[in-house]
């Protein structure tokens, strides 16, 4: 099965980083889309259909919080794990992103094999579940 | 003495030196590697082919040794240490999109001089490089100050690191 991925992150550099280390990965990935904001990330999934979102949380425009709270609200996109990778590590926060049903949590900085570990699993585990 | 030949059939250690590199696709071999204080050594294996792979260097870069000049032992430094030991992988077979990379070392010793900090150093440029060759880590044992044994069993690729008396399976 060939994945479609969102990346959302306001930098570039980033969204790079992370990009990179999913087509290094040997997952099959069919599309690596990227938004800078959550504002662009909802926009872009009003038209693209994607597999997995891997999104930061500070962001201009809308946090990424606030952009899983939309995705995972609307029955359109509710089944799209999310996965927040970001600096903000505290007990709290981790709390919060469970409860609104986040997938998973990455702590900046990473190193590329915590992306690919999170991202296989999660959509090794979501593949399971639909077949 | 066990004199029956099924049951002394025994795996050979292939010894890595410091600065040194082997290459094996022998399953009754076991590449192994001693006193990895803040040097690194480096397991690479393909699961597919058999064929495994070990470098113990002890420094992150040639250019600093001979900058724009012959280097005298390529294996003593990570750059060229690891493009000597994936090419001969790759001359028996190997691919590089198979290859599962483990480490360890890169301690910073008792005994040694915080100034060079020669281990984080060693650390760093092997992540540098696996990430421009498109390879991940998949295993490692690193920093600290404890001197390790790195061993590869080319028969399943089993990554062993020895420390202190204590053995785990990387």
């Amino acid at each position: 099965m060939a994945y479609k991925i969102l990346v959302v992150d306001d930098s570039a550099t980033m969204r790079a980083l992370i990009k990179r280390t999913l087509t290094m990965s040997g997952l099959e990935i069919e599309r690596l889309c990227e938004a800078g904001s959550g504002k662009q990330a909802l926009d872009l999934l009003t038209k693209e259909s994607v597999d997995l979102i891997l999104a930061d949380i500070n962001m201009p425009e809308m946090n990424g919080i606030e952009m899983a709270e939309q995705v995972l609200a609307n029955p359109a996109t509710c089944r799209i794990p999310v996965v927040v990778v970001s600096t903000e590590a505290s007990q709290t926060r981790i709390q919060e992103l469970k409860t609104i049903g986040v997938k998973g949590f990455i702590h900046k900085p990473f190193t590329p094999e915590q992306i690919r570990d999170a991202v296989v699993e999660i959509l090794g585990a979501c593949h399971a579940e639909h077949v | 003495m066990n004199l029956n030949p099924l049951r002394r059939k025994c795996f050979l250690k292939q010894v890595v030196d410091i600065s040194d590199a082997k290459v094996s696709s022998n399953p009754e071999d076991t590449l192994i590697t001693y006193s990895l204080g803040s040097c690194i050594g480096v397991s690479a294996y393909d699961p597919v082919c058999k064929v495994g792979g070990m470098l113990h260097y002890q420094l992150p870069s040639s250019k600093q040794d001979a900058p724009g000049g012959t280097v005298r032992n390529p294996l003593m430094y990570a750059d060229t240490g690891m493009e000597i030991m994936l090419k001969k992988m790759f001359s028996l077979g190997a691919e590089k999109k198979r290859i599962k990379v483990k480490i360890a070392g890169g301690a910073q010793m008792l005994n040694d001089n915080d100034f060079f900090k020669i281990g984080k150093r060693n650390y760093t440029v092997i992540r540098q490089l696996l990430w421009k060759n498109g390879m991940f880590i998949d295993g490692e044992d690193v920093g600290g100050d404890a001197p390790r044994t790195l061993s590869l069993a080319i028969q399943d690729g089993t990554v062993t690191v020895k420390s202190r008396g204590e053995e785990k399976t990387l």
